[in-house]
């Protein structure tokens, strides 16, 4: 439950974005970022639905890394 | 930036002799730590604790009766995030234990993954009532707040067990024997609360802490900061994940929080009531508030109210005073097929974390296994 991703933003229509990540689609409120100015491209800590941060490409793709290697370890 | 390999050398290049504990409050974090076997890697005389790191563990018992209540007496849905749906309480084997019983005994209950999903179930579901029964530390409670402070359908009921987790590792400070000597603090409640909750346990208990992220280099990059801290005697409050966690945390997600949830005295599962530690709706969203809408179904006579299952050592492992194969059930008879208690039923729960990542061996002192290998 705790465990939040950053996800790319893909389309944004008033405070409901689509995101994207790894192949993954997922419809995220941005209601609790909206002092950020957001736009498509740029990458979101998506935690149960909700954006809380915005990060940076880099931490994005390593945080991915680390997902690809929790995810296979557990299989 | 230093990798993970690079923190480790640096970390053992400080020769700290004596024994140091350092407890993690964060589930993601116990779970990094344990998959990629920080445990082994760093010196044998550091030791790393899980500590109060699981919402679902310690949300209290009384809740978890009261949501199977209301889902099997009153004409709603209820739904919740997945990890609470296996957690048990204790009632007569005749009665549902869970709200996955509940369930199969015909009440309406389904998993959800987001507020948002709440939302949506209620607009299909009107003018029938959809409780939102959540659990959950700051995190996951502000997405509650806005999703209410946005407005949500008058049908939408919360029945909060939000919890904050600075204060129940200031009780534990505030105690006799905390357990630990350094604190590794969680990432994403910093994110959202901002890294200045965690300054008292710099300035009141003057020990070393760092806010961590959640990958191996940042959490080694913590561990390092708290154990340079705590060779040179010079304490602060590291932010080891300035990436993502900025002075003052998401201003706008803690306005939310405040204008939607106060902050009060609240109960943890095992534990009992730690000060300033709960959220609860405030009086001006009563009508969404499932603890103002229904009768109270709570049941003091009820036997073991409160309390964790027969047997379960769950709250001296969200605690840190034990780990979780010391409890004398761990393994034997709880396994994440057949769980006895929250900590084997949730993701974040520790005895969870540690079975699925390789832990198999009962180390429980009154047992006749020798400790070998502890
Ligand atoms: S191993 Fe099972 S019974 Fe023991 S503390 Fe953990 S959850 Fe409770």
């Amino acid at each position: 439950m705790c465990l939040a991703v950053p996800m790319k933003i893909t389309a944004i229509d008033g405070f409901i974005c689509r995101c994207e990540a790894r192949g993954i689609e997922r419809e995220v409120s941005l209601f609790m970022m909206q002092d950020d100015d957001l736009g498509i491209g740029d990458n979101i800590l998506v935690h149960v639905g909700y954006a809380i941060q915005k990060v940076s490409e880099q931490e994005a793709a390593e945080s991915w890394e680390l997902f690809d290697e929790m995810l296979a370890a557990e299989i | 930036m230093k990798d993970a390999a690079q923190w480790l050398e640096e970390l053992r290049g400080l020769n700290i002799a004596e024994p140091v504990r350092i407890m993690n409050v964060c589930g993601g974090h116990e779970r990094s730590i344990s998959l990629a076997g920080l445990r082994k890697a760093i010196p044998e005389n550091i030791e790393l604790i899980p500590g109060p790191g699981c919402p679902v563990c310690v949300c209290p018992e009384e809740d978890v009766y009261e949501a199977i209540q209301i889902a099997l007496h009153e004409d709603v849905v209820l739904v919740a995030f997945g990890d609470m749906l296996r957690v048990p309480v204790n009632v007569p084997k005749s009665e549902p234990r869970s709200l996955e019983q509940a369930k199969a005994a015909g009440a309406d209950i389904r998993p959800i993954a987001s507020p948002t999903e709440a939302v949506k179930i209620a607009k299909e579901e009107a003018p029938r009532k959809v409780v939102f029964f959540a659990a959950g530390f700051e995190t996951t409670t502000a997405p509650v707040a806005a999703m209410l402070d946005e407005g949500a359908p008058e049908n939408l009921l919360v029945l909060l067990s939000g919890r904050l987790t600075w204060p129940a590792v200031a009780m534990l400070l505030d105690s006799e024997s905390p357990g630990f000597d350094a604190l590794v603090a969680p990432g994403h409640v910093a994110t959202v609360m901002g890294p200045e909750e965690w300054e008292f346990v710099v300035a009141k208990h003057q020990l070393p802490a760092a806010v961590a992220g959640f990958r191996p280099d940042t959490l080694l990059a913590a561990m390092y900061s708290v154990l340079e801290q705590f060779k040179t005697g010079r304490r602060h409050l590291d932010n080891c994940y300035p990436e993502v966690v900025r002075a003052g945390g998401n201003a706008r997600a803690r306005e939310q929080l405040n204008t939607v949830m106060a902050v009060y005295d609240a109960n943890w599962r095992g534990v009992g009531i730690i000060p300033n530690s709960g959220f609860r709706l405030r009086d001006a969203y009563a009508a969404h508030d499932a603890r103002q809408v229904f009768k109270s179904y709570a049941d003091t006579s009820r036997k073991r109210v409160g309390e964790m299952p027969p047997g379960c050592d769950c709250a001296r492992v969200v605690l840190g005073k034990i780990y979780p194969n010391h409890c004398r059930l761990y393994g034997v008879a709880c396994t994440p097929r057949k769980p006895i208690g929250p900590c084997m039923v949730s993701d974040e729960g520790a005895c969870r974390i540690w079975w699925s990542s390789g832990y198999r061996e009962n180390l429980w002192e009154g047992g006749k296994k020798e400790r070998s290998g502890a």
